[in-house]
């Protein structure tokens, strides 16, 4: 009697973890596509789109992401089964050129880091399904200098070296 | 007095019940530009807001004011899912786009659709703000105006060689004569 129940308590702990619906993934394959602004003059701040595809190995269809963006953790929005986005905007001088990780967690993991987040630290010990790397060039405000100046400049220099070199030879 | 007063505590109390727990949700859509050329992109920046009092699910954004045949898609999708936004909530999508003809094009407003809550079994619809009509700028008017013109300057420079190198040539080919002539004394 002790013993049946014994196996009875084992199977259901064994098969406990199957029903409860924790939502990982397992050997993520991810293919992610990064778009950063690049001319100021097409938007007024600085805009990362980051999309990915991910493919689970457990074949989990319901995943739900989190991002980590600069410090902030914000839902990744679903555009198909698989295919997700995080998008954060701020300004040309706040994002600089350089190279930007962003942190993919799961439900668990974004529970973690708020965990931590409260408790004090930065929620950096938290290990994120995976990683992206946002490679930014930097935001283009417009040329260092105008060529119309560097014309005028030239201009300006080579009328000067015609004056020297004609009040030189009337002196 | 003591009557009037109970009035008062009843109304309040009704006032309060009004305000069930449910999301509402604020969504605004701007076009983050400072001009719009054709063929160069087009930053558009979506804003969802919770502001109710219970957890929005299945918030579905949906744009189709951009048809393909004018409008490019560079980055991000026009149609994405939160499942879940919390109450206080603020959430941004952006979407890139490149527009391939120039002219005047309408800005309309996007889509929003949600369950006010868990258990509601009718979605909510509510579009966002639309940023208007706007013009899109040819690239050539707007190279004219924008682009470095270093070709143009070049060109310009390459121009003006001729009426400044010819008597430059003439007076050093005298000034060479003269300086053998100065030696050879």
């Amino acid at each position: 009697m002790a013993t049946s129940t014994k196996i009875l308590a084992l199977a259901v702990l064994a098969v406990l973890p199957l029903l409860m619906n924790a939502s990982t993934c397992i050997g993520p394959q991810v293919t992610s596509n990064v778009y950063t602004t690049s001319e100021a003059s097409m938007s007024i701040s600085t805009v990362f789109v980051v999309e990915v595809a991910v493919k689970c190995n457990n074949g989990e269809k319901d995943l739900l992401l989190f991002a980590d963006v600069n410090g902030h953790m914000v839902p990744a929005t679903q555009s198909g089964t698989g295919k997700f986005q995080v998008s954060w905007s701020d300004e040309h001088k706040k994002l600089p050129a350089g190279t930007y990780g962003v942190r993919f967690f799961d439900e668990e993991g974004y529970n973690a880091v708020r965990k931590e987040k409260r408790s004090g630290t930065d929620g950096s010990t938290v290990t994120p399904i995976f990683t992206v790397n946002v490679k930014h060039s930097g935001t283009w405000t417009g040329p260092y200098v105008q060529t119309e100046f560097v014309a005028t400049c030239v201009a300006l220099l080579v009328w000067y070296m015609a004056y020297r070199s004609k009040s030189f030879l009337m002196s | 007095m003591k009557s009037l007063f109970l009035l008062v505590v009843v109304f309040v109390a009704v006032r309060s019940d009004n305000d069930d727990h449910a999301a509402r949700l604020l969504a605004s859509k701007s076009i983050l530009n400072q001009f719009i050329v054709e063929g160069k992109e087009l930053t558009v920046e979506y804003s969802i807001y919770n502001v109710g009092s219970s957890q929005a699910y299945n918030v579905e954004l949906s744009d189709s004011s951009f048809p393909e045949e004018d409008f490019q898609r560079v980055s991000g999708s026009l149609n994405v899912k939160w499942d879940r936004l919390a109450v206080g909530a603020n959430v941004s999508h952006a979407v890139i786009l490149k527009p391939l003809r120039p002219g005047y094009a309408n800005f309309t407003a996007a889509q929003v659709k949600y369950y006010p809550t868990e258990e509601s079994q009718a979605v909510q619809v509510g579009y966002t703000t639309a940023p208007g009509e706007a013009g899109i700028v040819g690239l050539k008017d707007y190279e004219r105006r924008f682009s470095p013109h270093i070709v143009d300057w070049a060109t310009f420079a390459i121009m003006t060689l001729p009426s400044i190198g010819f008597p430059f040539l003439l007076w050093y080919r005298s000034k060479s004569k003269y300086d053998v002539k100065h030696k050879k004394n």
